[in-house]
């Protein structure tokens, strides 16, 4: 069923829009908060038409205090609330990332679990030629961090359900939305394009088997997605078939899933749009070689963003990002080498 | 939960009901009497000597911060404060809690890290959490201010008349939290009173090097909210003065900022050397700036009670602590396998 999506051509901006707003039909308790969520619709569009169906009370918009309103939200929540914030860039999340590591993450548990923390922080990350300080992904620092579920979609389908199922959860979730995903067209997605007509979610900490292969295993999230998409259509001409799982959290991790396939190929390659060390990449790998063992793996391999800032011109952030061509790369190098 | 009181007037300590209590709007009806608040503040001071013999024994360990010398802060609050008002308190928290009604058995239990504690003893001193009597703590200094700002905001979505405390000291006034609380409070006119307990010190800094401008109450007026100072050690100065906070904030006026000038006795943390401080200046301050003493003077000034019944208040509220401190120690900590649990209320299968 083509439902919201397909005759309007609406962008994935839209679909959150309207994704929150059917949750704020659905649960009265839901308070948004954010900076130019109100009037203005969203920097990225993604709350528009909110301000004037719920009015300032439940959508509002705050001044630029990050401190102050991460840590309203822990209040609102102990308060009975369901607070649902938006920090612009994941990249300001430094401004407040005390009350979300400190309160939000661990309220909870310092509580005998006696308060509930049901808190969900969108923001925008990835890189769309945006310099050092607004292209960052941070879902593995993120997810260092106990007490938070970090959530990264990669299609039409998925910003709808993870976002539904983020909001409903009784639990902190962080859901990181890529910046180049938000103007295009729900159509033009290479799946997830098929968008249900009635509200729905897809559970946290599922990965999705995006396509199917026995050669390697690539996993990945977000917008790595569809470039490993197009890159496994590529090596199927060259008769290597791969996996391609799409992670969609880094917390809950369905390393089970992983598993699964690297059993059956015994390769396994992770593409992430996120910096290489202590992070993403190395936690799946390590979490699959400790669940095989290393004779059933015969090779893993990285694809990650160096350990450096992001540069401003385009042409240098191209060399340190995952693209299509490394993805090729990486995946022939690891199945060539046994 | 237990039924500790605190040697409050029973009214105080109810459970919180319904949000709207026209009757109980002006939060004096019920005022405590000075002999009350004595009552309350001789069992704030017996409640932080209870604690502080955990250290020595190696029961608990110097990250415990204790208010000893600041009780007419906290038991000023009685009266105007409402069991259905929130309040959101600062590594220094005990007494907050005792006002705030919050049972002290399990408050010392999860002081102690025991399994009856709020947590069973998985928050520990400056993590007590009670949903139920509205209290809650943050251990990171300035934080408990957003928190607050939260909960006035959820009063309005509420459309409640209760209202929210935030605490914090002299050197959480220079964090950007309390600024930022400061003005959304005042743009959204929240129901939020900030109480600051000016010691005088940020752990070994003193207030005055540090803070600019000519103090923390006026910082009020920068965001055009209501601020006044008070003497902390003065318990009567500070009723009156949160009393009329609280009517600001419940009036529907937006934030108050109440500093609350007070001394703290012991170093910022057990183990703290104080060396910042001069003995002659700790000698003095509680000689001449003991809020029990100066209770004490005046109620026997006033007449209305004698030394007999004076002893009989302070020793029933140490009694009463000493018990609870016995029962603490006879309980055990948490099982072990306590540490695994509540990290998330969701767990995939």
């Amino acid at each position: 069923m083509s439902g919201n999506g397909a005759g309007r051509q609406q962008n994935i901006s839209q679909l959150i829009a309207e994704t929150i707003g059917m949750e704020m039909e659905r649960d009265p308790g839901i308070v948004f908060l954010g900076e130019d969520i109100g009037y203005s619709g969203g920097t990225f569009g993604a709350s528009r038409d909110l301000f004037r169906r719920f009015g300032e009370w439940r959508v509002r918009d705050t001044p630029i205090s990050e401190m102050g309103f991460a840590g309203m939200a822990v209040g609102l929540a102990m308060s009975g609330w369901r607070p649902l914030v938006e920090i612009m860039f994941v990249d300001f999340i430094g401004v407040c990332l005390e009350p979300v590591y400190n309160a939000i993450a661990k309220n909870r548990y310092m509580s005998g679990g006696r308060v509930a923390m049901p808190v969900t922080i969108r923001a925008a990350g990835g890189c769309i030629g945006v310099a050092a300080q607004h292209s960052q992904t941070l879902w593995g620092m993120l997810a260092h961090l106990p007490g938070l579920k970090v959530v990264a979609p990669s299609n039409p389908h998925d910003y709808r359900g993870l976002l539904a199922a983020s909001i409903e959860s009784e639990d902190p979730v962080i859901v990181i939305e890529h910046k180049d995903a938000y103007l295009r067209k729900t159509t033009e997605f290479p799946l997830g394009t098929e968008i249900p007509s009635g509200r729905y979610t897809v559970p946290l900490g599922k990965a999705n088997v995006v396509r199917r292969g026995g050669d390697l295993t690539l996993a990945t999230l977000s917008t790595m997605v569809e470039k490993s998409l197009a890159a496994a259509e590529v090596l199927q001409t060259d008769g290597i078939g791969v996996e391609v799982i799409d992670l969609r959290s880094v917390v809950p991790l369905d390393d089970a899933t992983v598993t699964d396939s690297v059993a059956r190929t015994g390769r396994l390659l992770v593409v992430d749009e996120d910096y290489l060390s202590f992070g993403l990449s190395g936690e799946l790998v390590a979490r699959v070689v400790e669940n095989l063992g290393p004779t059933v793996v015969k090779g893993v391999s990285r694809l990650a963003n160096p350990d450096l800032p992001i540069p401003a011109a385009l042409s240098l952030e191209r060399e340190v990002i995952p693209n299509e061509d490394r993805i090729l790369s990486a995946a022939r190098t690891i199945v060539a080498s046994g | 939960m237990m039924g500790d009181t605190a040697g409050l007037p029973p009214e105080h300590t109810q459970d919180a009901g319904p949000a709207c209590r026209p009757e109980r709007a002006t939060g004096m009806s019920n005022a405590p009497t000075l002999l009350d608040r004595y009552r309350l503040m001789v069992t704030m001071r017996a409640f932080e000597e209870a604690c502080a013999q955990g250290i020595p024994t190696g029961e608990l360990r110097g990250e415990l911060h204790l208010a000893d010398g600041q009780e007419a802060v906290a038991a000023g609050m009685a009266g105007a404060l409402r069991s259905d008002d929130w309040m959101v308190s600062t590594h220094r928290c005990h007494q907050h809690a005792i006002v705030k009604g919050v049972p002290l058995e399990e408050m010392m239990a999860e002081i102690y890290e025991r399994v009856t504690g709020l947590s069973r003893g998985k928050g520990g001193h400056v993590h007590l959490f009670d949903m139920e009597h509205r209290f809650s703590v943050t251990g990171i200094v300035g934080s408990s201010l957003p928190v607050a700002l939260g909960h006035a905001y959820a009063c309005r979505l509420d459309n409640s008349d209760s209202i929210a405390i935030g605490i914090t000291g002299d050197g959480g006034t220079n964090t950007g939290q309390f600024h930022e609380t400061m003005n959304m409070a005042a743009i959204w006119r929240l129901p939020l009173v900030i109480l600051v307990e000016n010691n005088h010190y940020a752990i070994s800094v003193p207030a005055e090097e540090v803070i600019a401008g000519r103090g923390i109450a006026e910082r009020a007026e920068a965001y055009g909210a209501w601020g006044r100072r008070v003497d902390g050690t003065d318990v009567d100065e500070v009723a009156v003065a949160f009393a009329q906070a609280v009517g600001h904030a419940r009036g529907g006026n937006g934030p108050a900022l109440l500093e609350a000038v007070c001394f703290r006795f012991r170093g910022h943390y057990e183990g703290d050397i104080d060396h910042y401080r001069k003995t002659v200046v700790k000698r003095r301050m509680r000689e001449e700036g003991d809020p029990l003493t100066i209770v004490r003077r005046r109620l026997l000034e006033r007449g209305e009670v004698d030394e007999t019944e004076i002893a009989e208040v302070e020793s029933e509220a140490r009694g009463r602590v000493r018990d609870i401190l016995q029962k603490v120690r006879e309980t055990p900590g948490p099982d072990a396998v306590e540490a695994f649990r509540d990290v998330f209320a969701e767990v995939p299968a």
